[in-house]
């Protein structure tokens, strides 16, 4: 563990058999087979616990979880607009507090988070997030990144990895790849932007076992405004058997495409770092070979992607987390 | 106004703007979110907010949003939880956050916004237009518009007692012309915190509430088995509405004195003999009214109709009040490009409120003040001969009139 | 005169399939000389993977185009179908495709004399027991074939869709005629082997249709929501939370009553209970929460809500721990864990009877091919051992 991980208090989740075991967001929901992000809503919210308000923006977590004048959530649950993850958070953050302080409700700690999509988060509702990472409330608010606007059938966002098929970049005869935007950097643009802010991580739902969940908690504990940006596999827009999501995050993470990090209080420390394995970073060919949707690309598109990921690690100041670059290798 | 009132109930005078009339009713009210965010003319209000607020004369959270469509989901989500929540906005800023106006209405949330009427973009103009308020009118939202400061100050205690009515449960957007009613400054009774607790009691979402112990879900998604059903919910809100607003002044010239007559949705002056009126909404009424008294020296019978609420519209009331008359002059201080007749969007809500009379006055139209033009005392008399001309005749060819343009 | 064809299909696997066939329907039918057009169910969009979803085309041979839009047209479901294709055999066992809907009977639609064409390898009594008896009597159709899936971008090119207009072809030569199914095919594709595929299956079909009578099918277990009118629900767009309940043991954990969502799945996992590890992970992974943990520290299937993505069946790190399943060899939702603490060696024997022989394992990319393995089965009280995991 860290030195920041050593002094942040937070009730840890040990082992699996201490995971709790009862569900805030059950089953009889609309979501896709094999849902990553559908487990997303569930992990979080055991780790966080019934004493918690829940706001959810359009997306997938909002249309596929309440088809229709139904709802699968224990625990309250408000739908927000598509670029209001940020501003919900506040609204209700602001709104207990000043209850809490009037003495209208009592006063306990009542988690506040509020979810938002990869185009909710990282395109649309980005100005609300970076305010709402600026004041003092305690708040998390997840961005769950299937990389795609998934929710209207599959369109290419912000944090779509270049060259994937979405039905806004189709493979056509004369341009085979449309969407050339690198994936945005959400979690460590954030961390950078707002000093104050104490805890921004990325996760993976289901790799390695129980580090979402307890990031989660430790945003909760840290005290005010907390993000974290997690990778969902999603078997309907990336074209793979639903039986595999957890290998695709897997995958994913491995080759460092997917950087698993948190940073407390301008730390950086690496979930996992695939520099530090036996194998290292494995081939993002194994990964991108196991989507549909990249089904077209050529050996140099795989080798440019190769190219960007190896610069992330190789290269980065920051390895994997910020795109700053020294001068350490120019000459004197 | 100078009207007899019970003892202790205003505590003071000072001289407001339109905007701090409406900062002074927040802290009245003991709001307990506001979200601010700048756009001429009704910054100010969330300027003399935060000074209540860091004078600790108000206990509220404040903040500061990144964009108007963050600072009304702020505000919607703080009334989600149960807390009183105000906020502001004008003209383009009024459209950026649309979004959100609208859902704040179909979750039954009642936020109060003051929208300091100004001109659409583009091209950029802060004068004052009502199109900005007026672009709520069909969602499901309380909307009136007030002339002075003071009916302003009153208006906000009006608008959350009305709109957190378990029968209302909608937002209010309180409408006050930019510049003339934001910025200039008059002398405002400013009532106790005392007769204020006796007039508005505590806002209670009670079982709709989002808190840990009230465990609901607000807002699924819906398909067509059910939006028929939750539109018909709000059309029925909005009717029942209209009780709770004679109920709610009721209340109000009770606590505060009869400041207010009924029907309370307009005011009428000088109409008891009138042959001929204006309608109109926003500061437009002093010209007007000006005007009345002039030519009632010179022995015409004419009178102004100042409407103060524009949704729900008073149809029964105003209907019963203008039938009387033979001529009915509608002044928008708005546009409706290709309307119907290319008229103004209040002459088409008047109009449909007459057509079931067999016998209706004529109604003509003037298209004025826009983009903060002034209108002028000579601006209405001309209106006032224009429509006693209407009146003369049998049959109208024209029904617009633009007043004050340049040609 | 017209004709409604509705198209069953599993969302998203089935969704180019689906919408080719109700394409190329009005397009056949056009060349014959009749009006249509077709649309997809709009509530059932955005479609998710497995979830039943429907399909339309309208044809007449008689009425304008006008007329036919005027009757079939700006309309989000229809009341009648004169031929109901199923692509997955699996949906016979009912249709629950989202809240307040309930789980409706596969041939709900199906008028009388009418069709119901369906893709499978079973035999007619396999797919009949588990559908509702209806007051008249109506033909079920097989098409014989397997599943067919894929993914949004990769297309999985077998041939379903040509069998599928040709065997509407033998259904109902009016509505098309194999000789137009067989002439655009060509002409669109210049494929001898596709319209040699739609052929066999116009000539295969006409050799398996039944008449299915009104002594046939079963009652229908399943009650039908009724939506309440606009006074009778809260107002504000709210409604109560799903009621916190916990305890260990089958349906321990309080779960949506009012959408299951059991139909969207076409496999079920079977699980060895005596081989289990106790790891947790099929628990943790499962997206929709339908392991309960029992007593003695194992999961039980709440098979209601299993929509059957297979995953716990590839986390489970202990080979033959897990299965999928095909639907369609299950008559209820009993829940195993109880079966086989009441008869642990019944349950065993009934688990393997289930799984038979193969195995087969898809590949990553939907639709793209599968491997099929045979396998030996565990005995009770056999060993653990590892899985493969496919990403090694």
């Amino acid at each position: 563990m860290s030195t920041a991980e050593k002094v942040l208090v937070y009730d840890r989740i040990k082992g699996v058999k201490q995971i709790p075991l009862e569900e805030f967001y059950t089953s009889g929901h609309r979501t896709c087979q094999g849902c990553e992000s559908a487990t997303v809503m569930r992990q979080f919210i055991k780790a966080a616990g019934p004493r918690t308000v829940v706001a959810g923006s359009t997306g997938c977590m909002y249309v596929a979880n309440t088809s229709y004048m139904t709802t699968p959530w224990i625990v309250p649950w408000m739908h927000t607009q598509l670029g209001a993850g940020g501003s919900s958070a506040v609204g209700m953050a602001a709104g207990l507090r000043a209850l809490m302080r009037k003495n209208r409700i009592p006063q306990e700690k009542i988690n506040v988070i509020s979810f938002c999509g990869d185009l909710g988060g990282g395109d649309m509702g980005l100005s609300g997030i970076s305010g709402a990472l600026q004041t003092d409330y305690d708040l998390l608010i997840i961005m769950y990144d299937n990389e795609s606007a998934a929710n209207t059938d599959i369109q290419a966002t912000g944090l779509t990895t270049w060259g994937a098929q979405t039905t806004f970049s189709p493979v056509g005869r004369v341009r085979r790849i449309m969407h050339r935007r690198w994936k945005k950097n959400v979690a460590a643009m954030l961390a950078v932007g707002h000093p104050n802010c104490r805890y921004v991580a990325t996760a993976c739902a289901t790799f390695p076992p129980l580090d979402f969940l307890n990031k989660v908690r430790k945003a909760l504990s840290v005290g005010g405004p907390t993000f974290i940006h997690t990778y969902d596999p999603c078997p309907k827009g990336w074209d793979f058997h639903p039986r595999y999501s957890h290998e695709l995050g897997e995958l994913g993470v491995r080759s460092g495409l997917l950087p698993l990090y948190e940073i407390i209080d301008g730390q950086v420390v690496y979930t996992y770092d695939a520099r530090k394995t036996a194998k290292g970073r494995i081939p993002v060919r194994e990964y991108l070979s196991r989507q549909g949707r990249f089904a077209h690309l050529t050996e140099e598109d795989i080798a440019y992607i190769q190219r960007m990921v190896d610069e992330m690690w190789d290269e980065w100041e920051v390895p994997g987390v910020a795109p700053f670059r020294g001068n350490l290798k120019v000459p004197a | 106004m100078a009207v007899a009132q019970p003892v202790g109930v205003y505590e003071r005078e000072d001289l407001l703007t339109g905007c701090q009339a409406v900062a002074e009713g927040i802290r009245l009210a003991n709001v307990d979110v506001i979200a601010a965010y700048p756009i001429r003319p009704y910054t100010e209000v969330m300027d003399a907010i935060s000074k209540i607020i860091a004078d600790g004369k108000l206990d509220a959270e404040y903040i500061v949003a990144d964009s108007e469509h963050s600072q009304f989901e702020i505000v919607k989500h703080a009334a989600s939880v149960g807390a009183r929540a105000f906020a502001g906005s004008s003209g383009t800023g009024w459209m950026y956050g649309f979004e959100a106006l609208v859902v704040t209405a179909t979750d039954r949330l009642p936020v109060l916004f003051l929208v300091g009427n100004r001109a659409l973009d583009d091209p950029g103009a802060f004068g004052v237009e009502h199109n900005d308020a007026l672009a709520i009118r069909d969602m499901g939202w309380l909307l009136c518009w007030v002339a002075t400061a003071q009916e302003a100050l009153e208006h906000v205690l009006l608008g959350y007692r009305i709109a957190e009515d378990k029968r209302v449960m909608m937002p209010m957007a309180l409408a006050m012309d930019g510049a003339f009613l934001t910025h200039s400054q008059h002398i405002v009774r400013i009532p106790s915190q005392e007769a204020v607790n006796r007039f508005l009691p505590p806002f209670d979402l009670a079982e709709r509430r989002l808190h840990p112990d009230n465990p609901v879900s607000i807002a699924p998604q819906v398909n067509e088995d059910w939006v028929m059903e939750i539109r018909r919910q709000n059309w029925e809100a909005a009717r029942r509405a209209r009780g709770v607003i004679t109920a709610a002044y009721e209340e109000f010239n009770q606590v505060f004195g009869p400041r207010y007559k009924p029907p309370y949705y307009f005011e009428e002056f000088q109409t008891e003999d009138a042959e001929v009126v204006l309608v109109g909404m926003g500061t437009v009424a002093m010209p007007a009214r000006t005007a009345v008294r002039r030519l009632r020296e010179q022995g015409h019978r004419v009178g102004y109709v100042n409407l103060r609420w524009f949704r729900p519209f008073p149809t029964l009331e105003l209907r019963d009040c203008l039938r009387r008359f033979r001529a009915v002059g509608v002044i928008d201080r708005d546009f409706a490009h290709g309307a119907p007749d290319d008229g103004g969007v209040l002459l088409h809500e008047v109009r449909s409120c007459l057509y079931p009379l067999r016998e209706r006055p004529a109604v003509v139209n003037f298209i004025t003040g826009l983009g903060g033009r002034d209108v002028s005392i000579q601006d209405a008399i001309r209106m006032y001969e224009i429509t006693q001309e209407a009146a003369r005749k049998d049959r109208l060819d024209g029904f617009v009139t633009w007043v004050g343009v340049r040609e | 005169m017209i004709k409604r064809v509705e198209i069953n299909y599993r969302g998203i696997f089935q969704k180019t399939l689906a919408k080719k066939i109700g394409g190329d329907i009005v397009m056949i039918a056009s060349r014959m000389g009749q009006v249509g057009f077709s649309n997809g169910r709009y509530s059932d969009a955005p479609e998710r993977n497995g979830i039943p979803c429907k399909y339309f085309a309208f044809v007449s041979p008689d009425l304008s185009e006008e007329e036919l839009e005027a009757e079939c047209g700006a309309k989000l479901d229809i009341d009648e179908a004169n031929i109901s294709v199923v692509l997955d055999d699996t949906m016979v066992k009912g249709v629950e495709p989202w809240a307040w809907h309930g789980v409706r009977p596969i041939n709900e639609k199906v008028v009388p004399y009418g069709h119901m064409l369906v893709v499978s390898r079973r035999k007619p009594e396999d797919l009949v027991r588990f559908m509702a008896r209806k007051p008249y009597p109506y033909y079920l159709a097989l098409l014989e074939g397997d599943t067919s899936f894929a993914g949004l971008w990769v297309y999985r090119d077998d041939l379903t869709h040509e069998r599928v207009l040709g065997a509407l072809a033998g259904l109902d030569p009016q509505l098309l005629s194999i000789e137009a199914v067989k002439s655009y095919l060509w002409e669109k594709t210049h494929e001898q082997h596709r319209v040699d595929a739609a052929q066999q299956a116009f000539e295969s079909v006409r050799q398996n249709i039944y008449e299915v009578t009104p002594a046939q099918g079963i009652d229908w277990p399943y009650e039908i929501p009724k939506l309440p009118k606009w006074y009778e629900f809260s107002e504000g767009v709210v409604v109560k939370g799903v009621p916190r309940e916990f305890h260990l043991g089958p349906k321990g954990q309080s779960r949506n009553q009012l959408f299951k969502r059991g139909t969207t799945k076409s496999q079920r996992p079977v699980v060895r209970f005596d081989l289990c590890t106790k790891c947790t992970l099929c628990w943790l992974e499962c997206p929709d929460q339908c392991f309960d943990p029992t007593p003695d520290g194992y999961y039980d299937v709440d098979y209601e809500y299993c929509v059957g993505c297979g995953k716990c069946a590839e986390v489970c790190p202990v080979q033959e721990c897990i299965v999928m399943v095909d639907e369609l060899a299950f008559e209820d939702n009993r829940s195993p864990w109880e079966h086989w603490k009441q008869d642990p060696e019944g349950y065993v024997r009934w688990a393997e009877e289930k799984k038979g022989k193969y195995r087969v394992l898809p590949n990553v990319v939907t639709g793209t091919g599968a491997r099929v393995v045979e396998v030996e089965p565990v005995p009770v009280g056999g060993k653990p051992k590892p899985a493969a995991r496919a990403g090694a």
